[in-house]
């Protein structure tokens, strides 16, 4: 039965203009950093999970599980709870200092959130959200028949997957908490917007990367041609966020932890923009398939002389200077290419292109990159 | 199947709206078939909407992008790039992300080419510091015929004979600000998550310039009108695209619209079930598009609006915005 243990705690955020921004997140551990988003919980459907918070904010701190049915504390069904007749908790909480365990038996595989149900106006923009993977019951990550979203014989099978949760940020919020004055939530103005806690371009680092402590999450989604690539989407923050990939539509194959199908009849479907609501959850597959054009089978156009051309105006570029798959060209000298072997990348970003700024400034915000690779490690793409 | 050849220049303009302020922009003109010692005289000349990009499923397309610079603001130098939103298997070279590929300085061309497969509403729009361009307006219409339409005549909006229509409108919708246009005009830094637009567009117009004629001389460089007419019976097909910044929801009074695709995809299950359904709201993300038929009732006028009632506006005065007209005429 697998425990988690989670600790409410404070934190600094880093963004990519070089603001630091005090936040709320849950830690792995009692002496680990407090993390945006929490650390993802990756449970299996009809095996129980127990959820360890321990609060050491300073105002009482919950978690609920949105779309999870029966969730227990002390083995009864988690309530709200009131102070004084008035509501301060949608479920059982912890008080400072204090300790809450909750249990729940996931019913059905799928993709959920988990987030503060006390004060959530104020605690879920304040970072204390994450991911809810459920497992099907017949996951077997080594049998690709078996390596599903949603069961074997669902057409869920896919190859690598990768979480995108997004959150807005409004500094003034995080201050105001920070100094423990009042904020009016009614006011709330997004100033950068993430996906997995970071803005772009942070968005394109690694995961774990050390310089940023309390944001283990890289937003990367990495594939090979043809590849089954599932993308979880899970709305964390308070806006609706359309999410655009480049390069292929994708298949929505779940939504809200629940697939897409009424008995034999399937419901998914292909689009380029996806809205991903507040609280909503979305699978989606990713295929790219290429067009198969090589040096023996070239493009129909042609590529004018690179000097005269546009290339890595911010500094960097994720091309290699090749519009052959696998082939790596030239890129002019002072042009930082972050292209290893020929890779095609692919933008994913906000449609609602003010979001990504970081704070007004392009590039940020909410935006990242699909790349396909020639070849990929089978590590690669593994949720963990 | 054809070849289509095309060159879209990008340079500045203005546009006005209804209450006579004027705006600075950028966008694309169409020069094909210009010869090449006289596209210059089409600099300061960008329309909003972008040309009207229209081509069959299967054609093979070659769309030339000639930068002609902003003579309006000549110290900006921008590069440029047309993105196809929406357009499946494409590679980076010619998807228009200057991060991924290349973009095109002031006084060269670069070729894009594309073989569309599926037909369906689609956008086009320039992906160089998307925050500015996009809201500058560097947005275009872009659409997919099928191939049905070419084996037995006709219109359809897919490849589907329950798709059928006898007229098409486009229902684009954007927004504008009219600060960051002030200050891109006059050499200064907006703060883009400041954004609160005034005027709220359909086809590059807000109303009531919505209703008045495409090519009217009062709107040179808008020159898309989003009045719609049909006789009584018709089926007409309304292509919605949302290249704002904001979500909308869209409403005809008096007639239900019935939605048979999404983001270039026919409402059809995998196994063909008919997914098409009916709404009388048309709720769309930036981003996205929306393609709905309805068959024209009785004779009138019916009001197309956006349902978030401040859209209904110029500058904060009603009627204006996204509204525009359904004119249903007696059968002849
Ligand atoms: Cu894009
Ligand atoms: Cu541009």
């Amino acid at each position: 039965m697998p425990v988690i243990n989670l600790w409410a705690k404070e934190g600094y955020l880093s963004t990519p203009d070089g603001n630091s921004i005090y936040f709320w997140g849950f830690a792995k551990e009692e002496t680990g950093p407090a993390l945006l988003p929490g650390p993802h919980i990756i449970a299996k459907q009809g095996e129980t999970v127990t959820v360890n918070l321990f609060n050491t904010l300073s105002e009482p701190v919950s978690v609920f599980f949105p779309g999870q049915t029966a969730v227990m504390v002390e083995e009864r069904p988690v309530q709200p709870q009131y102070i004084n007749g008035r509501l301060k908790s949608f479920v059982n909480h912890a008080e400072p200092g204090g300790t809450v365990s909750y249990t729940f038996t996931p019913t059905h595989p799928g993709t959920f959130v988990y987030e503060s149900g006390s004060s959530p106006h104020k605690q879920v923009p304040m970072g204390l959200y994450g991911a809810l993977v459920v497992r099907p019951a017949d996951y077997n990550p080594d049998v690709r028949e078996y390596r599903t979203a949603y069961g074997a014989g669902t057409d869920t099978e896919f190859e690598r997957e990768y979480l995108l949760i997004t959150g807005e940020i409004d500094p003034q919020l995080h201050q105001a908490v920070e100094e423990g004055r009042p904020y009016l939530v009614n006011r709330y103005l997004p100033r950068y917007w993430t996906l997995n806690g970071r803005c772009a371009v942070d968005t394109m680092m690694m995961d774990d990367v050390d310089y940023l402590p309390h944001q283990p999450y890289g937003s990367m989604v990495m594939g090979q041609p043809g590849e089954k690539i599932l993308m979880r989407y899970i709305g964390a923050g308070v806006d609706n966020h359309p999410l655009h990939p480049h390069g292929a539509h994708t298949r929505v194959i779940g939504k809200d932890g629940r697939l897409l199908r009424n008995g034999g009849t399937d419901l998914s479907y292909q689009r380029f923009t996806v809205l991903v609501g507040a609280g909503q959850t979305y699978d989606l597959i990713y295929r790219w398939e290429g067009l198969g054009f090589t040096p023996d089978n070239p493009i129909p156009t042609t590529l004018p002389n690179l000097r005269n051309m546009g290339i890595g105006d911010a500094g960097w570029t994720m091309w290699s200077g090749s519009p052959y798959f696998g082939v790596k060209g030239d890129i002019p000298v002072g042009v930082i290419s972050y292209n290893e072997f020929g890779e095609y990348y692919f933008m994913l970003h906000s449609h609602e292109e003010l979001q990504i700024t970081n704070w007004g400034e392009f590039p940020g915000g909410m935006m990242t990159w699909i790349a396909i690779y020639p070849s990929l490690s089978p590590d690669i793409g593994v949720l963990k | 199947m054809a070849t289509v050849r095309k060159r879209f220049g990008a340079t500045d303009g203005w546009v006005v709206m209804p209450d006579s302020t004027r705006h600075y922009i950028f966008g694309f003109v169409d020069i094909t078939g210009v010869p090449e010692d006289r596209i210059f005289e089409y600099r300061g000349r960008a329309t909003l909407l972008a040309p009207l990009l229209q081509v069959y499923e299967g054609d093979e397309v070659y769309l030339t992008l000639t930068n002609l610079g902003f003579p309006n603001r000549p110290d900006l130098d921008d590069t440029h790039t047309i993105h196809w939103h929406g357009f499946p298997n494409q590679i980076p070279i010619w998807d228009g992300v200057p991060e991924a590929s290349i973009s095109v300085p002031v006084g060269r061309d670069f070729t894009y080419y594309y073989r569309p497969l599926d037909p369906g509403t689609y956008i086009y729009h320039c992906h160089f510091e998307p925050v500015e361009h996009i809201q500058m307006g560097m947005v275009g219409p872009l659409t997919v015929r099928p191939r049905l339409e070419i084996d037995l005549g006709g219109k359809f909006a897919y490849n589907d004979e329950s798709t059928a229509f006898d007229r098409e409108a486009l229902v684009f919708l954007t927004e504008l600000d009219a600060e960051p246009h002030y200050l891109l005009e006059n050499v200064q830094e907006f703060d883009w998550t400041e954004y609160s637009p005034e005027y709220w567009l359909i086809n590059g117009r807000s109303y009531p310039d919505t209703v008045r004629p495409a090519a009217d001389p009062s709107l040179p460089m808008q020159p898309y009108s989003s009045l719609i007419e049909a006789y009584e019976g018709e089926k007409v097909l309304l292509r919605f695209v949302n290249l704002g910044y904001q979500q909308h929801s869209i409403q005809v009074l008096g007639i239900s619209l019935k939605v048979v695709g999404l983001d270039a995809r026919q409402l059809r299950g995998y196994n063909g079930e008919d997914l098409s359904r009916w709404r009388n709201a048309i709720f769309i993300a930036a981003g996205q598009t929306v393609d709905a038929i309805f068959t024209a009732p009785s004779a009138g006028i019916y009001p197309l609006y956006n349902r978030n009632w401040h859209k209904n506006t110029n500058a904060g005065k009603s009627f204006g915005g996204m509204i525009t007209e359904i004119r249903v005429l007696p059968a002849p």
